[in-house]
């Protein structure tokens, strides 16, 4: 769980890119603000229940949860595919909870990726600008600018059956840019590709984000991608927004078990006394700063420093090592404290690795635990 | 050993169910071309009954009463045809057993049922009303109601074979109800909607029980014809009738699966 980086190493965030580049970046970006969004299915299934939530201009903004979380609900009804049973959309200051798919500057990168089988991939690319009068000579010269600009090359003058899974992915997002929408939409446009052209998709769709500071609206199940792409991430659970932040608030501080959980993090553990900053759990005693109130106790992996041995100290646990998984740049172990585990992850920097049955000792830092609620 | 056998048993079907089906077919355009009045001997090559069939003012009559017949009812039963297999599509999630029973009935029926009703229907109507004389247009009415099933499947099959995400991605992308029409649906199923055209035309210029029945005196088709003439024995002029249908069908299917194909690709 050492892959915290954030866009924010490579790029800074929320910052503008220049003007001038390519002459793409002067787009206006338009915010998003949702309010009281509700929507069920049939009588039963309530898919959003009551989502407020504000999306500033220019932002790349995540939709994150498990399925059935309400995310794609919410995304289908931004794009007009659906209508909220209650609630408001307004976009750019205009109120569109009403205005039908065709006519909102909202477009949409489908996760089957919707390529019209009919048409050449310059067709599909240019479908758009037709629909809304465009004239043909204007459309062709569009159609160049956005090939060049997601380096399609010679992509454009093939058929739709021709193109590889990672081709029709970057059709699918050209046709969408191309319209130069107020808000870009994205139903998990990466989930049908392998690892590799995944995380290189996931880079080139951060860069064109940036290049052109339109408002991104992206919707995920995979809280990596969800942290390496996101200016701020919603995190949802039975339709309704548990968290929302930026990706190092939302996976270093989670409101809640469930966040924390979906977040990746197993180290979760009731607190059954506390004095001040002393805090009891099944671990032990541990001293925290500025935890908060909750009731349970997070401690995250990678900030836990084991030495070999039995040391005494403050914030010191003795364990045993029960499973140790070398991962080569990192080692996880499972330790064995009590009648409970606790998950660590040691940088590997060449020094010694416990073995399993070593004894250890974890060194906890106050100001790393934090609580929260149930 | 064994298996050798059985392959050459399972190819020797093959061959025999070919024989049965185009033999007779290749008599029938053999002796088309028979100089000699005899279905029997073949003597010189000639076109002379085609030349008599050109000459035959019943014939060309007919031929043309065919073909006005079939492609009108084929242009009506595609544009009915495609509404009903959009509508089976977009309510395809509902419980719709009943109404696919409604839409394959007319296909699983016997043709004489179905003649015989249709004749029925149409005197009691002619009776009350005065309309519906029977006559080509009848003839098209029942045309066109045994043509709808067909182009319904084909038009439905094609749309349930659609990404259905590529709907929603026409409106996404700012096309209009019309415009969706326009430059998603009809291009989108084009190749069904030919394929269906041909198969109904197909079927029109087959059909001889159903267009038996709602014909009036003035309205017989070929195969009406061929029925009639034949009561006088077989000559080689109803051989070259039915060489030019052959050849007529023949093109029709062919067509017909071309594009299916196309469509499919």
């Amino acid at each position: 769980m050492s892959e915290t980086m954030t866009a924010e190493t490579a790029d800074h965030p929320g910052a503008r890119p220049a003007a001038n580049e390519r002459g793409r970046a002067n787009h206006k970006a338009s915010s998003i603000e949702m309010q009281g969004l509700h929507k069920r299915f049939g009588r039963d299934t309530v898919a959003l229940d009551g989502v407020d939530l504000d999306i500033r201009a220019g932002e790349f903004f995540t939709l994150l949860g498990p399925s059935g979380c309400g995310k794609t609900t919410l995304l289908r009804i931004l794009a007009g595919l659906e209508e909220p049973d209650a609630g408001s959309l307004v976009v750019g200051g205009k109120n569109i909870t009403e205005t039908p798919p065709h006519q909102r500057s909202v477009n949409t990168v489908f996760q089957s990726y919707a390529l019209f089988p009919h048409l050449s991939v310059r067709e599909n690319l240019a479908f758009g600008l037709k629909m809304r009068g465009m004239p043909a000579a204007e459309r062709h010269t569009k159609v160049d600018e956005i090939a060049d600009f997601i380096k399609l090359g010679d992509l454009v003058d093939r058929h739709v059956d021709q193109l590889s899974g990672g081709q029709r992915q970057r059709i699918a997002l050209a046709r969408a840019l191309i319209c130069e929408p107020d808000v870009l939409l994205l139903d998990e446009p990466l989930s049908a590709l392998d690892a590799g052209l995944r995380s290189q998709l996931q880079v080139e769709l951060l860069r064109v984000q940036k290049r052109l500071g339109m408002t991104f609206v992206f919707v995920t199940h995979d809280q990596q991608e969800a942290m390496v792409m996101s200016d701020r991430i919603a995190v949802l659970n039975g339709g309704t927004i548990q968290q929302v932040g930026a990706p190092r608030e939302v996976y270093e501080r989670p409101v809640n078990a469930f966040v924390a959980r979906f977040m990746g993090h197993d180290n979760l553990y009731t607190i059954s006394a506390r004095k001040s900053d002393r805090l009891i759990t099944a671990l032990g005693e541990l001293t925290a700063e500025d935890a908060g109130n909750g009731e349970l106790l997070l401690i995250r992996p990678e900030t836990l420093d084991l030495l070999p041995g039995a040391v005494e100290g403050p914030n010191h646990l003795t364990a045993t090592v029960a499973e140790r998984l070398y991962r080569g740049s990192h080692a996880e172990f499972r330790l064995a404290i009590g009648n409970t585990t606790l998950q660590a992850t040691v940088n590997n920097r060449g020094r010694h690795l416990p073995e399993v049955g070593e004894t250890v000792t974890v060194a906890v830092a106050p100001e790393d635990l934090v609580t929260l609620h149930e | 050993m064994r298996k050798r056998t059985l392959a050459r048993g399972l190819a020797g079907i093959w061959w025999v169910t070919l024989f049965f089906l185009y033999a007779p077919l290749f008599v029938i355009v053999l002796f088309s071309f028979n100089s000699a009045n005899s279905t029997a001997v073949f003597e010189n090559f000639s076109l002379a009954w085609y030349r008599r069939l050109f000459g035959n003012e019943q014939i060309i009559n007919a031929f043309g009463n065919s073909l006005v017949l079939a492609v009108s009812s084929s242009i009506i039963a595609l544009v009915i045809g495609c509404l009903i297999g959009y509508g089976m599509y977009r309510h395809r999630h509902r419980k719709l057993g009943w109404l696919i029973v409604l839409i394959y009935l007319p296909i699983v029926l016997p043709d004489i049922v179905f003649g015989i009703s249709e004749m029925t229907f149409f005197v009691q109507i002619h009776d009350w009303t005065g309309l519906l004389q029977p006559g080509l247009g009848t003839m098209i009415i029942a045309h066109v109601t045994f043509q709808i099933p067909f182009v319904a499947l084909i038009v439905y099959s094609r749309f349930v074979g659609l990404d259905p995400t590529l709907f929603e991605a026409a409106k996404d992308l700012y096309a209009s109800p019309i415009k969706r029409v326009v430059h998603f649906m009809v291009p989108t199923i084009k190749p069904a909607l030919i394929s269906a055209f041909f198969l109904s035309f197909t079927l029109s210029i087959d059909d001889f029980v159903i267009s038996f029945f709602t014909a009036g005196p003035e309205s017989a088709t070929l195969p009406i014809y061929i029925w009639s003439a034949i009561k006088k024995g077989v000559t080689p002029e109803i051989n070259a009738i039915a060489t030019l249908m052959i050849g007529a069908v023949a093109m029709a299917a062919i067509f017909s699966m071309l594009f299916n194909r196309q469509g499919r690709r």
